[in-house]
């Protein structure tokens, strides 16, 4: 069980005691994505802000969004994020090694006859932004670390998460894979709740 | 549909309106009649499919064409197996193919053939040390795949002819 299902299980068992129903907005299924406005009933803006980015970590914790945020030089694919086949590594710049690039695989957009998909901006994360493996509380306190998430504020982020054409590609990602939950925007806007309620981490 | 202009080997092909999901290799094979470029893993996997694209600033690099529209190679200039001799005349790497026994079957001979030709056409711009010359050509070849004489022979056929000519592909120390 990932670590941070305790402090989400946690609130939900407070919101019980003390009769608000504000957590359990926060969506059971891990195919949806509860809005920013489920959580406002959460007096508590320290525990609202946690509870967001639990809500947003469905996303983050999705295999559309760790195989490409891999713990080591290969990216993973697959629900199950099993080894990438061919063998292939980031490279220098993330976009693979001079003879095996990203793109010369994966095209502007998926190709579903041969099931390889596809985005103009195909990548892995740098090596330091690497999530597998990783709770939600860490990938939390590294998304925070401009030294971790690529040199970004969270404002910054905040725009990566909810407009980055490669970062959209986990809600299409193509035939015979399941999408990130939710909606780009309500990840975006859950990212942005989160950062104007103190950017906590569960 | 995708109305496809392409150069293949020097010589221009096209318009030509092809479905979208039809793939470079079903193009070349299949519409061109151009079967030396093979089909084997279907997945990018063994690269026997693999060409040589032709950038505009005169680099080049290899693509697997089992698992890439033909659409996406619109507008692009493309080199397959059959374009490597010229006036009956096998190029230079082809011959050292032959003279190491690098191959069996000669499945996946066109892979080899368009990487290891693009690796001398990249080290004849930027050439590298011989201390690396080794790792160079291994990263190189090192995403295709052989199972009927290995790997080291082609291994060998690529340093061959890159030692004959160290002053084109070799750093000075």
């Amino acid at each position: 069980m990932p670590n941070w299902e305790m402090p989400i299980k946690i609130l939900a068992l407070v919101a019980v005691l003390t009769g608000t129903p504000a957590v359990n907005a926060i969506s059971d299924q891990a195919d949806s994505l509860a809005s920013p406005d489920s959580f406002a009933a959460i007096a508590d803006t320290t525990a609202r802000s946690a509870a967001l980015f639990a809500e947003l970590g469905k996303v983050l914790t999705h295999p559309r969004c760790v195989n490409c945020h891999p713990a080591g030089d290969r990216p993973r694919q697959g629900e199950e994020g099993r080894p990438h086949q061919p063998p292939v590594a980031r490279g220098a710049d993330g976009h693979g090694l001079p003879a095996m690039r990203c793109s010369i695989c994966h095209q502007a957009g998926n190709f579903d006859p041969a099931r390889v998909p596809g985005n103009p901006e195909w990548h892995l994360a740098p090596r330091e932004m690497a999530w597998e493996g990783k709770t939600l509380a860490q990938i939390c306190e590294q998304i925070k670390d401009p030294k971790r998430n690529g040199g970004r504020s969270l404002e910054e982020l905040v725009h990566h998460i909810g407009t980055d054409s490669l970062v959209g590609w986990a809600w299409t990602p193509g035939v015979g894979r399941t999408p990130a939950p939710g909606t780009q925007q309500i990840a975006g806007a859950l990212a942005d709740a989160w950062v104007k309620t103190g950017a906590v981490c569960p | 549909m995708t109305t496809l202009r392409i150069t293949i080997n020097g010589r221009p092909y096209g318009p030509m309106d092809v479905r979208d999901d039809l793939t470079m290799n079903d193009f070349l094979r299949e519409y061109l009649g151009l079967t030396g470029t093979k089909f084997g893993c279907g997945a990018a996997q063994c690269l026997s499919c693999a060409v040589i694209v032709d950038n505009a600033d005169g680099t080049s690099y290899t693509s697997p064409t089992c698992v890439v529209s033909a659409a996406t190679f619109d507008g692009k200039a493309i080199r397959t197996v059959e374009g490597h001799a010229k006036n009956g005349e096998l190029s230079v790497l082809q011959k050292a193919f032959i003279e190491h026994f690098a191959f069996q079957c000669g499945y996946c001979t066109p892979g080899f053939l368009n990487e290891g030709q693009v690796l001398l056409e990249r080290l004849a711009k930027k050439p590298v040390a011989r201390a690396d010359l080794e790792k160079t050509i291994a990263e190189a070849l090192d995403g295709h795949l052989c199972r009927c004489t290995g790997y080291v022979k082609y291994h060998q056929a690529v340093r061959d002819v890159i030692l004959a000519d160290p002053e084109r592909y070799l750093a000075r120390a």
